[in-house]
């Protein structure tokens, strides 16, 4: 069934921009205009082309926040993560909880 | 003060849940010469109208408690002259093995206890012979199954199963409800009727059993 | 004769309606919605809209461009390998590959770590492995992921808990006993939420979903609010989502305030007032299916409610579209059809900010 409404009515996660848009909402409690346009000035891209999957791809190989095929080299997890954080300008916790794992 | 007067009044009295105020409406209705077949119509008008606003979020559990309370006070006063003490249609209430919810089977139990029924609730996980053996032992008229799960559905298909492999099937009503019971699944397994809510089982009940 | 249209009962049995059968559903359903919630009315045109969305002749249908939302989700990843009794497929894969699968194969915006008894209660000695999975499943993930699970104040009552079942008090008239039995609960309740999340934050959380909060009664949202607000006052940056049981918040006890507001009986549009005052970041508001009513009814019932709870609230909606809320059929496979229309609708009507 999640399925059926990610293809009714979804953003599709890494494959466009959807995670992008779903942290902005939860890390500011951005109402959805405000998220999407939001995101779209951060990453540069207009809001329309969040959710397509041809805009995006590029975008986020680019910025090293995450693609939705296993790309050899892209980064991944909590690296993807890390540089979304730099490109969203917002805190993940988790990257905080490896940065102060790391032994100097 | 007309008929219709101390009916109104009766009801008002159940909608404010308090005893003393349903004890004054009922003892104002005996003095006024209302007969107690009456008075207790206009008592039960108020509970139906008490379990509307709980659906509505007007009045809360506790409420329908008092109401129930105050109208069960004010009815042992009343005299019921040849009809005698009137005698309650029992109901076993329970979730069914294997299923612990029960939020919901205990409001059914409180709404259909407060609405004049005489109500066993057996709690929840309760296995299959125990429903039988309540049923026998308060000679119930209906059993209210209750699951949340569609796994444990299937459990109340089987207490109607053994109810008939039983001989009892003819003599008693079954009600069925909780979250994935419908009135579809109601037919398939032979139930007497499915309840969407604790005021539809109510309604249901009296339905089938007054 | 006129055109017939196949849509579903709230059960998920097709039925045959036409466009006037339609109509009177989704206005009685809508009207439902404004008698009991007292809040306004769908127009002629959005009466229309749901008619049209109902009567497309594709079996899915999906938003207008441009109109996509984040789809949130509960659980997700234990319908893979797991099976509670009603929703799990049983295919042999673990938590961290269940998560992946809905990231990179499915397309989910977030998704969320829970355990396979989806209560906070349980979770207390089990908290290491929840933490250890949490760490790992951060290192893989990119999307927000949450650790999840319902607050489930039931299980606070015995035989499960300490204290005395308050309906069976309340049934042996014992109101106040009832009333301590509840106000008991809901404070344990309070700190174990706040403790298995101190544990899961510090493992990498992004945050945590509250599911089917209010489940128990008014009692339940209590506990879970005052958890909310603790956690919110302790982490300021922490993602909290918190999802309604339902439409109404029950009264089982019906004094219990949050913030000097009433709990019992609580409609969304009021429900998410508190949760805005509690701290969280997004709101779940639900909506039940009616079993007995038609696909139409249901749904208009539903977007009348949640198109006022998105009017007034002032943090993002995601409102809970799962099996048998928001106007989806009660059955462990929601028909397509009526998912991708009660999806289109939810979102190019009420206005809400993700599902």
């Amino acid at each position: 069934m999640p399925i059926a409404h990610i293809m009714a009515s979804g953003m599709t996660g890494l494959r466009a921009g959807g995670d992008l848009v779903a942290r902005m909402q939860l890390s500011k409690s951005m109402k959805i205009k405000e998220a999407k346009e939001y995101v779209a000035k951060k990453v540069g891209v207009d809001v329309f082309d969040l959710s397509d999957e041809y805009a995006m791809r590029d975008v986020r190989e680019e910025l090293g926040i995450g693609v939705i095929t296993s790309v050899p080299g892209a980064p991944k997890g909590i690296a993807a993560k890390m540089n979304i954080e730099k490109v969203l300008d917002t805190k993940i916790n988790c990257c905080d909880t490896f940065r102060n794992q790391l032994k100097q | 003060m007309d008929k219709e007067a101390i009916f109104k009044e009766l009801s008002d009295a159940m909608v404010s849940c308090k005893a003393d105020m349903i004890m004054t409406a009922t003892t104002k209705a005996v003095e006024a010469g209302v007969s107690s077949v009456d008075i207790i119509d206009g008592l039960a008008a108020g509970m139906t109208e008490v379990g509307d606003q709980f659906e509505r979020g007007k009045l809360f559990l506790p409420h329908v408690m008092m109401a129930a309370n105050g109208m069960q006070k004010a009815v042992d006063t009343l005299d019921m002259g040849e009809a005698g003490a009137t005698v309650k249609k029992v109901i076993i209430n329970g979730t069914v093995e294997g299923d612990v919810h029960d939020i919901g089977k205990s409001i059914v139990s409180t709404m259909l206890q407060s609405a004049g029924f005489e109500v066993h609730d057996l709690g929840r996980d309760v296995p299959n012979a125990k429903f039988i053996e309540a049923i026998k032992e308060y000679n119930a008229d209906m059993v209210g199954l209750s699951a949340l799960m569609t796994t444990t559905l299937n459990g109340q298909k089987e207490i109607i199963e053994l109810l008939k492999a039983n001989g009892m099937r003819s003599d008693i009503k079954v009600m069925v409800g909780g979250a994935p019971a419908t009135n579809a699944w109601a037919e398939k397994i032979g139930a007497d009727c499915y309840a969407e809510n604790a005021t539809e089982a109510v309604d249901k009940a009296k339905g089938l059993l007054l | 004769m006129a055109t017939e249209y196949f849509l579903r009962m709230g059960d998920g049995k097709r039925v045959a309606m036409t466009r006037e059968q339609i109509k009177e559903d989704a206005i009685a359903g809508a009207g439902h919605a404004v008698d009991y919630g007292l809040i306004p009315d769908l127009s002629a045109d959005e009466i229309d809209k749901i008619v049209e969305i109902c009567t497309m002749p594709g079996k899915s249908v999906s938003v207008e461009l441009g109109m996509e939302i984040p789809v949130s989700h509960d659980i997700g990843t234990i319908r893979l390998d797991g099976d509670q009794g009603n929703s799990g497929v049983g295919i042999p894969s673990s938590r961290l590959v269940g998560m992946m699968m809905h990231e990179r194969a499915f397309g989910a915006d977030t998704m969320e770590l829970g355990h396979i008894d989806y209560s906070f209660k349980p979770v207390k000695p089990i908290v290491s492995q929840e933490c250890q999975t949490m760490e790992v499943a951060q290192q893989n993930m990119i999307v927000p992921l949450f650790y999840g699970a319902m607050p489930n104040m039931g299980l606070y009552y015995t035989p499960d808990g300490p204290y005395e079942n308050p309906g069976d008090l309340l049934k042996a008239f014992k109101i106040e006993e009832a009333f301590a039995s509840m106000e008991h609960s809901a404070e344990h309740l309070t700190r174990d939420i706040v403790w298995i999340m101190q544990k899961l934050y510090a493992s990498g959380a992004d945050g945590v979903n509250l599911d089917t909060t209010g489940a128990a009664g008014d009692a339940d949202a209590f506990g879970t609010l005052n958890a909310v607000k603790a956690l919110r006052e302790e982490f300021p940056d922490m993602y909290i989502e918190v999802g309604s049981a339902g439409e109404s918040w029950i009264g089982m006890h019906g004094m219990l305030e949050f913030e000097g507001t009433v709990l019992a009986g609580l409609w969304p549009h009021q429900q998410v007032k508190l949760v805005e005052k509690a701290g969280a970041s997004i709101f779940g508001p639900a909506v039940n299916t009616n079993t007995s009513k038609t696909f139409p009814w249901n749904l208009a019932r539903s977007i009348t409610f949640t198109k006022e709870c998105c009017k007034v609230s002032k943090i993002p909606i995601h409102v809970d579209m799962g099996m048998g809320v928001g106007g989806i059929p009660m059955l462990e496979t929601p028909p397509i059809d009526a998912v991708t229309r009660a999806s289109k609708a939810v979102v190019e009507m009420a206005g809400v900010d993700g599902i």
